[in-house]
């Protein structure tokens, strides 16, 4: 549709105003020599706001396995405590990590400390030795008060229990991801971010000695068992305090739940069996403390001396074997019940 | 015909105890839009659920996209894409990450997700805010992730339950016309579970009805409505005496003040109607072929299953209250 339009003369007076019109009429020279104007119209006007028409794009590439589904649902917390566009974890919970992971290499730095200025007291202070690779693990003051079940409650907050606060669990499981996938991988992803702290640390701190202090392989095939087994309760430590916690994350919809909830249990039953201890001189309410049944094995196995004296350290593993079963229990069974299409 | 169909299944049951929530259910869902619809506790979630492969069946058979719900669940999930009712989101992610990270989940390689993640988002209408926390969007646009989130693998099948719930009507507009486009240019086949008829009949070509568990109804949108022409008058004077004139003629009438509808059942059901309007002398200032639109055929076929069913207008205006069905007091409802 064209429509002729006739040409309007434009005047270039000294006092003409500058205006935008002007100027680009005498920048384009629009009226000249210009006579056959038309105008178009566009076709249709198209609603406000759409710009374009969405076009559908096929894919056609291939799924990888279920290793590699496992995978991104264990990248995705890993990576969350390091970079965006993963699991958003909250600043104060990474600052914490942080924190923690530093003052977990206090014994690293004065060892460090006492083989720089050659201080043969200040080793035998800090340096490894059964009774500091236990400390360094399952040491109440600060690790077990302040570090490690706070960390452990900051993590298990809000790994199943958001899932069911936002209904994420659909997303899950609506995708080829089995329930034991599912639970596996965020289990593993907890543990191994507070194994990045407790084992990384740990091993820091014995390959700090031998570095240091030159230590050599006699030294080493010495102390290596008590290492080995410093490892061994490290990670029965971190199991524990993840099964509790996710067991507890599964039956919220909320992480301050979780988190205060096993606060309490691993803080709280050690103060009660303290008490009771300390009034009555009974030692077995130790057995409902997960921290006091950790440490006991811990004494027995590293072979420092026992603080539990009496009952035999196996009540202690067989106590650990019956809170992480039930707890599991109560993982597995709230897991299975959650829903795809409503939660 | 048998490779047409996404989804099969033969005397499909399934029982929670004594309660039995699908009832030997026998389904031939063909490729294509079909919308999947019922009262609250007629089974539309089970039915998810069964062919998501999540939940194993009591009794009978059942395939989606050729593959058994029974032994093959995994993989049927890997197929179809499923968009629940619900929120599915973590609201302190952006959207892009959302999306890739559900794409991730059915196997993708983490670079193609992220590259595939900005084409669905920029299909659904989000390219420019895929960088948003989710927790800062519009109820719409949650929806529209969630599809995004569906769509991420270019599944053969998507399952939509209620997908333009709580949406404003250019959000409920944007979202039909997208799953319309994804089924006819995009080739895919759509199952929509909704409690607006307006939306599946937009996108639907097909439709399931269940019932307590049953199959009421199944077949094609346009066949159904096909089913019960009307010719609808609009009457000035003499409303009575022509009903009873054309009740009379044996022509089937149905009458709401001055607005009735007559069945049009022969050829000259317009000119019998005209000539009962002289006889009797009453004004016909309107006529019109009155087509049903799928609302009016779920209420009429769920009124005949004693059901109180609320319109989509009162759906949309108050979704909480409205989208109760009342079962009437005989079958364990509240109302009569």
């Amino acid at each position: 549709m064209a429509a002729a339009i006739t040409p309007q003369p434009v005047e270039y007076a000294a006092e003409t105003p500058v205006t935008g019109k002007v100027r680009l009429e005498a920048a384009w020279g629009s009226t000249e020599g210009d006579e056959d104007f038309t105008t178009t119209a566009s076709s249709a006007p198209k609603p406000d706001g759409q710009v374009f028409k969405p076009q559908y794009k096929q894919w056609n590439g291939q799924l990888n396995p279920r290793w590699m589904r496992n995978w991104a649902i264990l990248r995705h917390h890993l990576l969350g405590i390091f970079k965006k566009g993963h699991r958003p974890w909250g600043m104060p919970i990474r600052l914490y990590l942080l924190v923690v992971f530093i003052a977990s290499l206090t014994d690293v730095g004065l060892t460090l400390v006492s083989a720089l200025i050659g201080d043969s007291g200040l080793h035998s202070i800090w340096g490894v030795s059964r009774d500091n690779l236990y400390g360094h693990v399952l040491g109440f003051f600060p690790r077990n008060m302040l570090y490690y079940p706070v960390i452990a409650a900051l993590l298990v907050g809000g790994v199943i229990s958001e899932d069911r606060q936002h209904g994420t669990s659909a997303l899950y499981f609506s995708r080829p991801i089995t329930r034991f996938d599912y639970v596996g991988m965020k289990f593993l992803s907890v543990a191994l971010i507070q194994g990045l702290i407790i084992l990384v640390s740990l091993s820091l701190y014995y390959f700090a000695e031998i570095a240091a202090m030159g230590r050599g392989w006699a030294w080493i095939i010495d102390t290596l068992p008590m290492f080995l087994a410093t490892v061994f309760s490290a990670v029965l430590l971190i199991f524990t305090y993840t099964s509790i916690g996710l067991s507890l994350s599964s039956v919220s919809k909320g992480k301050f739940f979780p988190g205060i909830a096993l606060l309490s249990i691993i803080l709280g039953t050690k103060i009660l069996a303290f008490i009771v201890s300390n009034l009555f001189d009974r030692e077995i309410l130790y057995l409902i403390s997960p921290y006091d049944c950790l440490a006991h094995v811990g004494q027995a196995i590293i072979g420092t001396q026992p603080t539990y004296d009496q009952y035999s350290w196996t009540w202690s593993l067989a106590s650990l074997v019956a809170m992480n079963a039930l707890a599991l229990y109560v993982l597995t069974t709230r897991v299975s019940s959650m829903e795809v299409t409503r939660e | 015909m048998q490779d047409d169909l996404i989804i099969k299944t033969t005397n499909l049951t399934k029982s929670y105890g004594p309660h039995v929530a699908l009832n030997k259910l026998n389904l031939s869902v063909p490729k294509g839009a079909t919308g999947l619809l019922g009262p609250n506790g007629a089974g539309k979630s089970t039915f998810l659920k069964t062919i998501l492969g999540l939940i194993q069946t009591t009794e009978g058979e059942g395939t989606v996209l050729g593959l058994n719900i029974r032994t093959q669940g995994d993989e049927i999930r890997s197929r179809i894409g499923y968009m629940p009712e619900y929120d599915c989101l973590n609201p302190d992610m952006e959207a892009i990450h959302q999306v890739r990270y559900s794409g991730e989940l059915l196997g993708m390689n983490p670079t193609i997700a992220l590259a595939r993640a900005h084409e669905t988002l920029q299909y659904v209408g989000l390219g420019e805010q895929r960088y948003r926390n989710i927790g800062s969007y519009s109820t719409g646009m949650k929806q529209a992730t969630k599809l995004a989130c569906a769509l991420i693998h270019d599944p053969e099948l998507i399952i939509a339950d209620e997908p333009s719930n709580g949406l404003d009507i250019s959000a409920r507009n944007y979202m039909i016309e997208t799953l319309t486009h994804t089924v006819k240019t995009g080739n895919r086949s759509v199952l929509m579970a909704s409690h607006l008829m307006d939306d599946v009949e937009r996108v639907c070509e097909n439709f399931i009805l269940l019932h307590k568990g049953k199959l009421a109804a199944q077949g094609r949108i346009e066949d159904l409505k096909a089913f019960d022409r009307e010719i609808e008058i609009h009457v000035w004077g003499g409303a009575s005496r022509l009903e009873e004139a054309m009740i009379a003629r044996g022509m089937g009438v149905r009458r709401e003040g001055r607005v009735m509808r007559i069945l049009h059942e022969q050829e000259d059901t317009t000119s019998m109607i005209l000539q009962c309007a002289a006889d009797v002398g009453a004004q016909i200032r309107r006529m019109h072929e009155y087509e049903a639109s799928l609302e009016d055929l779920f209420l009429s076929i769920m009124e005949n299953l004693g059901y109180e069913v609320k319109t989509s207008e009162d759906l949309l205006s108050s979704p909480a209250q409205a989208r109760k069905v009342d079962a009437p007091g005989y079958m364990g409802g509240g109302s009569a």
